[in-house]
C-alpha cells in the first residue's frame, strides 16, 4: 500500500471517509438503503473540492443520495474510488454519469462476494472459536469474537478504501491521457445498466396474490401472478419500475412516489390483490 | 420484573444503536456478545456466557437476507438469558419464552421500516442539499429515536407480557399489515427508478434488459453477470478505440486524402 505518498489533505479526507463509513446503516430504508451514509462519506470530499460553491455542493450531495447498497467493507472501496472520480470530475476528466454508473455497477457484485466471505467464512470461523470457549464459561470467547469478526472488518475497510482511491486515481489518469474518456463513459453505462437490470430482477418485487375464480367451482381459479410471470418473470416489477422512471422524468417528487406506493399497496391489499 | 425489563431494554438499545448506526460490524448485536452482557447486568455472568454460546449456535444459521428474519436474534437472546437467570428456568424454557418476543420485535422492525424510514427519504434528500452538517447531526438523533421505539416495545414485552403486543398487532385488520409489507417491498422500486433515471442512456439502455434476463431467466449470480457485462464493455472499448485511432490517423493524413473524400 502506498500510504506515505498521500498529501496531508488526502490523508485527512481518507481518514474522515474511513470513520464515516462505519455509519453504514444510518437511517437505513428500503427505498435508499445505505445512501445516507454514502452522502456523509462524500461530505469531506465535496467540501474540499468546492469550498465556496454552495450550489455545486447541493447538486453533488443529491447525486450521492441515490440508492446504494453493498456489504460494509467494499463500501469503503467504492467510496475511495468515488473520491478519486469526484476529484477527476473537477479536473474535467470524467462526468457525473460515469460516477453514478461505476457506483451502480460495483455494488451488486461486491455485495455478493463480501457477504459470502464475511458471513459464511470469517463469521463462522470466529463464532466456532468463540462458542468453544464460551460454552466452558470463558468470557475470552466473546472478546475473541469481537476482535476476529468486528475489528478485522475495520482493518479491511481501511485498506479497501486506499485500494479504491489508488485504483481510481491511476486508472482515470491512464484513460484520460489516452483520450478515450468518452468511450469509457459509454462502457461504464453498459456495465452500470446491466447491473441495475440484474439487481432489479433480484430485488424489486410486486407481491401480487390475486386469484380470480370465474367458474365459482373448485379448480376454476386463475392465479393472475403466475400468468404474468409466465409471460415475463417479474413483469409487474419491471412495469412498476419504468412507470416510476417515467414519473420521475415528468418531475414528480419522491414524496409523491412514496405516498403513491403506500396508497397502491393499501388499496391493493384491501381489494385482496396483494 | 420492571427493573430487569429496563436492563434488558437498555442492553438492546445501546448495543443495537452502537453497532447498527456507528460501527456497522453486525458483531456486537450477536447472541455471543449480548448474552454475557445481559448475564453480567442481571448478576449471573457465567450463565450468560454459557447461554451466549448455545444461542449463537442456534442463530448462526439464521441471517438477515433480504430483510426478512423469523426472529430478531438480539432481543430473543437478551430475553432468553433474563428469563433463565430470573426464574431459574432451564435454557430451553427461557428460549421458548424469548422466541415469540423475538418474532414480535421482528414484525415491529418491519413495520417501523415501512412507516418511519421510507417516508423520511425525501426529507433527507432535501436536507442534504441544504445543510450537510445538519444532515449528519439529524441522522444521529433520528437513528437514536428510531431505535428507542423497538427498545420500548421490548421493555413492554418483558415487563407486561407479549400477549398485549400480539393483541395490538391483531387489532390492525389483516389487510393493513399485508398492505404495509407490500409497500415496503415496492419501496425498493423507487430507489432503483431514481438510479435508473440517473444513469439511463438511450444508446445502451437495452443492456438493462440483458442484465434483467441474465438474473431472472438464468438465475446467474451478480458476479457472473458483472463479468459478462465487463467483457462486453471491454470489447466495445477496444472497438471504439480502433475507430478513434483510425479517425485520428485519417485526419493526420487529411490533406492527402482530400480527393478521396469526394469519392465516398
Amino acid at each position: 500500500m502506498a500510504t506515505n505518498t498521500y498529501t496531508p489533505e488526502e490523508k485527512a479526507i481518507l481518514r474522515k471517509i474511513f470513520f464515516r463509513s462505519h455509519r453504514c446503516f444510518m437511517m437505513f430504508s428500503m427505498a435508499k438503503m445505505e445512501a445516507n451514509c454514502f452522502t456523509m462519506c462524500m461530505q469531506p470530499v465535496i467540501e474540499s473540492l468546492y469550498p465556496d460553491d454552495r450550489e455545486e455542493q447541493g447538486k453533488s450531495y443529491l447525486r450521492h443520495q441515490a440508492f446504494f447498497n453493498t456489504h460494509t467493507n467494499p463500501f469503503t472501496f467504492i467510496a475511495g474510488l468515488t473520491y478519486a472520480m469526484e476529484k477527476e470530475r473537477k479536473a474535467g476528466k470524467v462526468d457525473e454519469a460515469t460516477i453514478d454508473n461505476v457506483k451502480a455497477a460495483l455494488m451488486g457484485p461486491t455485495a455478493g462476494m463480501f457477504d459470502s466471505f464475511w458471513f459464511n467464512a470469517v463469521r463462522v470461523i470466529s463464532a466456532g472459536i468463540a462458542i468453544g470457549l464460551c460454552s466452558q464459561g470463558n468470557f475470552l470467547g466473546t472478546i475473541l469474537f469481537v476482535l476476529l469478526y468486528g475489528v478485522t472488518q475495520s482493518v479491511a475497510k481501511w485498506y479497501l478504501l486506499q485500494a479504491g482511491y489508488n485504483l481510481g486515481t491511476s486508472f482515470i489518469d491512464t484513460v484520460f491521457n489516452s483520450g478515450l474518456v468518452s468511450v469509457l463513459t459509454k462502457c461504464a453505462s453498459v456495465v452500470g445498466l446491466t447491473m441495475v437490470g440484474a439487481m432489479t430482477a433480484n430485488m424489486v418485487n410486486v407481491p401480487l396474490n390475486w386469484v380470480i375464480n370465474t367458474t365459482g367451482k373448485e379448480g376454476g381459479e386463475v392465479v393472475v401472478g403466475n400468468i404474468l410471470n409466465s409471460i415475463f418473470p417479474g413483469l409487474l416489477g419491471v412495469i412498476l419500475l419504468f412507470v416510476l422512471v417515467g414519473l420521475i422524468k415528468k418531475g414528480y417528487r419522491p414524496t409523491q412516489l412514496i405516498a403513491g406506493i403506500f396508497v397502491l399497496a393499501l388499496v391493493g391489499a384491501l381489494l385482496g390483490i396483494f | 420484573m420492571v427493573g430487569a425489563a429496563l436492563k434488558c431494554a437498555l442492553v438492546y438499545f445501546v448495543f443495537v444503536y452502537l453497532d447498527d448506526r456507528w460501527l456497522g460490524w453486525q458483531t456486537i448485536t450477536r447472541p455471543i456478545v449480548v448474552a454475557p452482557i445481559t448475564g453480567l447486568l442481571l448478576g449471573d455472568f457465567k450463565t450468560g456466557i454459557i447461554m451466549g454460546a448455545s444461542l449463537e449456535s442456534i442463530f448462526m444459521g439464521i441471517s438477515a437476507i433480504g430483510g426478512a428474519v423469523p426472529a430478531d436474534a438480539t432481543s430473543a437472546s437478551i430475553i432468553a438469558v433474563a428469563f433463565t437467570i430470573l426464574n431459574g428456568a432451564s435454557q430451553e424454557a427461557g428460549l421458548a419464552i424469548a422466541m415469540p418476543i423475538g418474532a414480535v420485535m421482528s414484525s415491529f422492525g418491519a413495520l417501523e421500516m415501512a412507516l418511519v424510514a421510507a417516508p423520511l427519504v425525501p426529507y433527507w434528500e432535501k436536507l442534504a442539499q441544504e445543510d450537510m452538517n445538519k444532515f449528519c447531526v439529524q441522522n444521529y438523533i433520528f437513528s437514536a429515536v428510531y431505535q428507542l421505539i423497538p427498545a420500548a416495545v421490548m421493555f413492554i414485552a418483558v415487563a407486561y407480557g407479549v400477549e398485549g403486543l400480539n393483541n395490538f398487532l391483531n387489532i390492525l385488520p389483516g389487510w393493513v399489515m399485508t398492505g404495509l409489507n407490500a409497500a415496503s417491498g415496492m419501496m425498493t422500486a423507487i430507489g432503483f427508478a431514481i438510479l435508473t433515471s440517473m444513469i439511463w442512456d438511450a444508446e445502451v439502455g437495452i443492456f438493462f434488459f440483458v442484465g434483467y434476463v441474465l438474473a431472472a431467466y438464468l438465475h446467474l449470480d451478480t458476479l457472473a453477470i458483472a463479468i459478462l457485462a465487463v467483457a462486453v464493455a471491454i470489447t466495445m472499448f477496444f472497438n471504439n478505440k480502433k475507430l478513434i485511432d483510425l479517425k485520428s490517423e485519417l485526419s493526420a493524413k487529411g490533406v492527402e486524402n482530400k480527393g478521396e473524400e469526394d469519392f465516398f
